[in-house]
């Protein structure tokens, strides 16, 4: 990195970025605040930085308007399973496409590669006939399925296809050396080198499923196999009208844990995200 | 529908089932055994989910070929996209309620089994007993194809302590010397507002984007959204550009309504007036606030009053269609409407006194029912309907925007709204 | 293929799984450069040694090849292929779904596109969101990077802040700012108290985009602000070094070496975030539902209440087309361009 900076300069740059930190933290602030405040107090003018009445009775409301727990549960049950079928469909892929000649393997690599362009509400309605016509609708198995194989797990391929790509050519030599055939060559030999790419990978496709949205709004109709992002805008009163203390509470319960996992392990997220191969 | 199945069944062969049909509904063959229904609805409210399981339950007592039968709560917001887009996913639900300003679409579809013989034919069930303005629009061609379980006229709840508080007399009194005009109203509310801090008078429902529910005040001009026929635009009508002059100088100017992007719940005390359906009485269970429950204010044009209704239906998709019908009937008979009166007005002509309301309605007077609720289902104009009514509602809605703002050229808003409308009213 | 340092992926230099060995072994050793050997040449139904030399080094690699991607392959034939040829399939077809009916009406989905007024108000707004998030989210993600850079103390920490909303729930995030920006929500609140006026942020016809422009790039700059901050360090210090002896000024260094060695990053990030701005569909139908007006109805959006609300399913599908072929455009056009663009493509 670079010299050591004067010391105006560091003040300035302390201002600047915590200055910027506003618009990042403010909401999650509110957030929580928020749902500890009776719902009366949340629209209050002047907004008060924190409740006048701590009101937890929120919190409980969640679990009590909706199967809440079991619906986290699903929400966290299907992000796993998707992350680590995507993280086995892409390594595989990825590897193939970059470090195997076969014949057709660029036209599949761009066939697989639309996946990336095309948005989610284009293929829901068909996906949803496809999978209705099979029995498969009110239950996790489109949640799981799509994500893993299809669209979003295209971007995963790419990253792996990137990153097996930036390997040295000597590592297929080295591993028929040691007398491995193709497939020992991928699974002893690449996949582990590729960890940061892979833990990358798990980030990204965690993320994703965790906040999927249409989907299970579109496959699901039974309360208790909703998923969190689903459940969150179920909150509301007899006419509709959202309950907006329920609702960040539940937001809250949402998102700090992840924040909290994120915290702890920032530094492997980041060096993970760092060491994709993107940048080259 | 299983129409657009064709071609995926030709590249799926193997997995799908679905098979193609030209635009006339087959039921798939009834499987054996004890037959679930399901029935789409928009309250998640316990006390209403807890009358249609005993009314269902009750049912299913005589009938051991009926399973279980599902009321799924889905979405207000999005009721109806989310029930059409089941019904394209062919998931269609056995029975559904209907919004009246989806009513016209779903009834000239084809999509609902008619039920006039369904209903004749039901033991006790007293079809004639059935209110024919409250039928008329869940009709077409002389059939019923859904039935309003639920008519609920607009009145005006108050916050009588608010009024206190800003000096102002209460609606009774006005009401008495017939001075319970909008002009006096949103006077009173530009008070209120201006003394307590709090929201005058909030349209509910309406958030400057559900215009519909702008005819509880526009009808007092004798404006309307379309002409009767529906052919017509009635926005640039110069009754309706004299309403929302008024509403628009009552809301920007005198502050008498909260204006766009504000938040003031009524139910929370902290608005002294709304206009909203009867049936939300029950929110105000635990109000820590004296209030009342008046008809609408008089317009220029005089008295008059606006309904909301909600139908029930049944898709010839359903692969119980008989079923569901049959268990249309039950929950519809004199016995149950009478129970649910308690929360959706019924139909029935011999229901509608305020005797037998109030016995199910107890936090509203004998008087207050009579006044609002039975003088209003009587006389009220249904809130706008029409074919096609989605993609019309938001285009008047986007058509309106601009209006919401001070200094807004009422006249030209509306003839720009009326521009766009007018060739989708031809149809 | 000993000699040659890039990344090309090996071929025919694996063991045979029967007796090829030897013969493999004899063809390395001449440098025959990785090409399959003459005596490799497959025999069907091989005759000599007894064994079938029908799978070849080649052939054998050819059908790991294919095994492995098999699972990505199928998924994308079934989930993506087949949806979108479906898609294209009603697009052909007025699909009234309460009526039931499904008539094939051939190009007239089409004509209507190219006739709907609406379209050019819908195309211009997602010009101008697409436009505006890639530029406020690339150039936000930039300067958090270089400021991140920098030798402080508690980088870590700000790091922290600024990825912080990409793990937090989509509609939780949402949702949070929907409340602040109403026009009595926390925002104008907390302008209030500085002594200023907010707007009615989510009602004006310009604020209603600019809103749900910064609540999508405050969401992911994170993540872009990572991946530019990784590409930062791997730029060596002595180019700086050497640059500022030549007397170059901050503003030089930055535009002739930063900028060049990170281009790929750019390039990367520039295209995804160009897709997702596409794809953007919670935030609107959450902050604005497509208003005021029309100004906030993106194309997504716009499909999105062609068919799902007002039920026209067939022509729902001729503008999910039209959006395909928009986000295929514009990632083809940034894929050639990186040629340009692009410093040491390898």
């Amino acid at each position: 990195m670079r010299r050591e900076i004067p010391v105006r300069l560091k003040t300035l740059l302390y201002g600047v970025l915590c200055v910027l930190c506003v618009p990042f933290v403010f909401p999650t602030w509110w957030m929580v605040t928020s749902s500890l405040k009776p719902v009366s107090e949340i629209f209050a003018f002047p907004p008060r930085p924190l409740p006048v009445d701590w009101d937890l009775s929120a919190y409980g409301q969640v679990f009590r308007l909706q199967p809440f727990a079991g619906q986290y549960l699903n929400s966290l049950y299907i992000a796993l399973v998707v992350t680590a079928g995507t993280m086995a469909v892409a390594a595989m892929a990825g590897y193939a496409f970059a470090r195997i000649r076969f014949p057709g393997q660029n036209v599949l690599f761009v066939v697989v590669l639309l996946g990336l362009l095309i948005p989610s509400e284009v293929t829901i309605v068909p996906l949803f006939q496809m999978f209705h016509g099979l029995g498969l609708t009110d239950t996790h198995w489109p949640l799981i399925l799509v994500p893993i194989l299809g669209a979003p797990g295209v971007l995963a391929t790419f990253i792996m296809r990137q990153f097996f790509v930036s390997l040295p050519g000597e590592l297929e030599e080295a591993a028929r050396v040691d007398g491995l055939g193709r497939f020992g060559t991928f699974y002893r030999v690449a996949l582990p080198l590729a960890r940061p790419a892979l833990g990358a990978v798990a980030i990204f496709t965690f993320l994703h499923s965790w906040n999927l949205y249409l989907e299970p709004i579109v496959y699901l109709s039974s309360p208790e196999k909703f998923t969190l992002p689903q459940a969150l805008t179920q909150f509301v009163d007899a006419y509709g009208g959202p309950m907006w203390n329920v609702q960040l509470a539940a937001a809250s319960m949402t998102a700090l844990p992840v924040l909290v996992v994120f915290v702890l392990a920032q530094r492997q997220f980041v060096e993970g995200l760092a060491h994709t191969g993107l940048k080259g | 529908m299983r129409t657009f199945a064709k071609p995926a069944a030709v590249a799926l062969a193997a997995l799908l089932t679905l098979t193609a049909c030209g635009g006339g509904g087959e039921a798939a063959p009834a499987a054996q055994g004890p037959q679930p229904l399901r029935m789409t609805i928009w309250t998640s409210n316990e006390a209403h989910l807890k009358l249609f399981d005993e009314i269902a339950a009750e049912y299913r007592k005589t009938r051991p070929d009926v399973g279980e039968i599902k009321f799924d709560p889905l979405p207000f917001d999005n009721y109806t996209t989310t029930l059409t887009t089941q019904i394209a996913g062919g998931n269609a639900p056995d029975l559904a309620w209907i919004l009246e300003n989806s009513a016209p679409d779903f009834v000239s579809s084809g999509a609902l089994v008619p039920l006039d013989d369904t209903l004749r034919e039901a033991e006790g069930y007293e079809f004639d007993d059935l209110t024919p303005s409250a039928v008329k629009l869940w009709q077409a061609e002389g059939r019923l194809y859904a039935y309003p379980f639920s008519t609920s006229p607009f009145g005006v709840f108050v916050n009588t302590d608010l009024l206190e508080k800003a000096g102002q007399k209460t609606p009774a009194e006005m009401i008495e010397d017939g001075t319970w005009t909008w002009e006096k109203v949103a006077a009173q509310n530009a008070a209120v507002a201006a003394e307590t801090g709090k929201a005058g008078m909030v349209v509910r429902d309406f958030d400057y984007k559900g215009w519909d529910n702008l005819s509880t005040v526009w009808g007092g001009w004798g404006a309307q959204a379309w002409s009767e026929d529906g052919r017509t635009c009635g926005f640039d009508s110069p009754e309706m550009v004299e309403a929302m002059t008024f509403l628009h100088k009552s809301i920007f100017t005198d502050k008498a309504f909260p204006g766009p992007g504000t938040t003031a719940d009524f139910f929370a005390g902290d608005a002294a007036m709304t206009v909203t359906q009867i049936s939300r009485a029950s929110l105000l269970q635990d109000a820590k606030f004296g209030w009342d429950l008046v008809p609408l204010p008089a317009g220029p044009k005089g008295e008059y009053s606006v309904i909301g209704q909600a139908g029930l239906g049944v898709f010839k998709q359903s692969a119980n269609a008989e079923l569901a019908a049959d268990f249309l009937a039950f929950f519809t008979n004199p016995g149950n409407s009478a129970k649910l009166a308690a929360y959706f007005p019924p139909p029935r002509a011999s229901q509608l006194t305020a005797d037998t309301l109030a016995k199910s309605n107890p936090l509203l007077k004998p008087g207050q029912l009579q006044e609002v609720v039975i003088g209003g289902i009587e006389k009220g104009v249904v809130k706008p309907n029409h074919t096609g009514q989605a993609e019309l509602s938001q285009t008047v809605r986007a058509a309106l925007d601009p209006l919401w703002r001070p200094g807004a050229d009422v006249k030209a808003v509306l003839g720009g709204v009326c521009a766009k409308i007018q060739p989708m009213l031809g149809a | 293929m000993t000699g040659r340092a890039d990344a090309r992926p090996l071929t025919g230099g694996r063991p045979a799984r029967s007796g090829d060995r030897a013969a493999d072994r004899a063809a390395e050793s001449t440098g025959a450069g990785g090409r399959a050997p003459g005596p490799q040449r497959a025999h069907r139904f091989s005759g000599g040694g007894g064994e079938q030399v029908f799978w070849t080094m080649r052939r054998r690699d050819n059908l790991v090849g294919y095994l492995l991607v098999t699972p990505q392959l199928l998924g994308s034939l079934l989930f993506v292929l087949l949806p979108l040829g479906l898609v294209l399939w009603y697009s052909l077809h007025e699909w009234n779904v309460l009526a039931g009916t499904f008539e094939f009406v051939g190009g007239e989905n089409y004509d209507r596109l190219l006739a709907d007024a609406n379209l050019r108000e819908v195309l211009g707004g997602t010009a101008l969101f697409s436009v505006g998030l890639v530029v406020l989210n690339l150039g936000l993600a930039l300067v958090l990077a270089i400021l991140l850079n920098q030798r402080l103390r508690g980088t870590t920490f700000f790091r922290t802040v600024f990825f912080s909303p990409v793990v937090v729930s989509l509609v939780a995030w949402t949702i949070v700012w929907r409340f602040l920006l109403q026009d009595d929500g926390g925002l104008n609140g907390l302008l209030a108290v500085a002594g200023a006026e907010g707007p009615n942020w989510l009602r004006g016809e310009g604020t209603a985009m600019l809103s749900v422009i910064v609540v999508q790039v405050l969401k992911n700059v994170g993540l872009n602000m990572v991946l530019f901050l990784a590409a930062l360090q791997g730029v060596p210090s002595q180019l700086y070094e050497a640059a500022e002896l030549d007397g170059a000024g901050a503003w030089t260094r930055f535009l002739r070496i930063t900028v060049p060695l990170i281009s790929p990053t750019i390039l990367l990030t520039s295209i995804i975030t160009v897709v997702g701005s596409l794809q953007v569909f919670a935030q609107i139908a959450v902050l604005t539902q497509g208003g005021p007006g029309m100004s906030t109805t993106v194309l997504v959006y716009y499909l999105y209440q062609q068919a799902f609300q007002f039920h026209h399913f067939g022509y729902g599908a001729t503008l999910s087309v039209l959006l395909f072929v928009i986000v295929a455009l514009l990632t083809i056009v940034q894929w050639r361009m990186r040629r340009r663009w692009v410093f040491n493509e390898t």
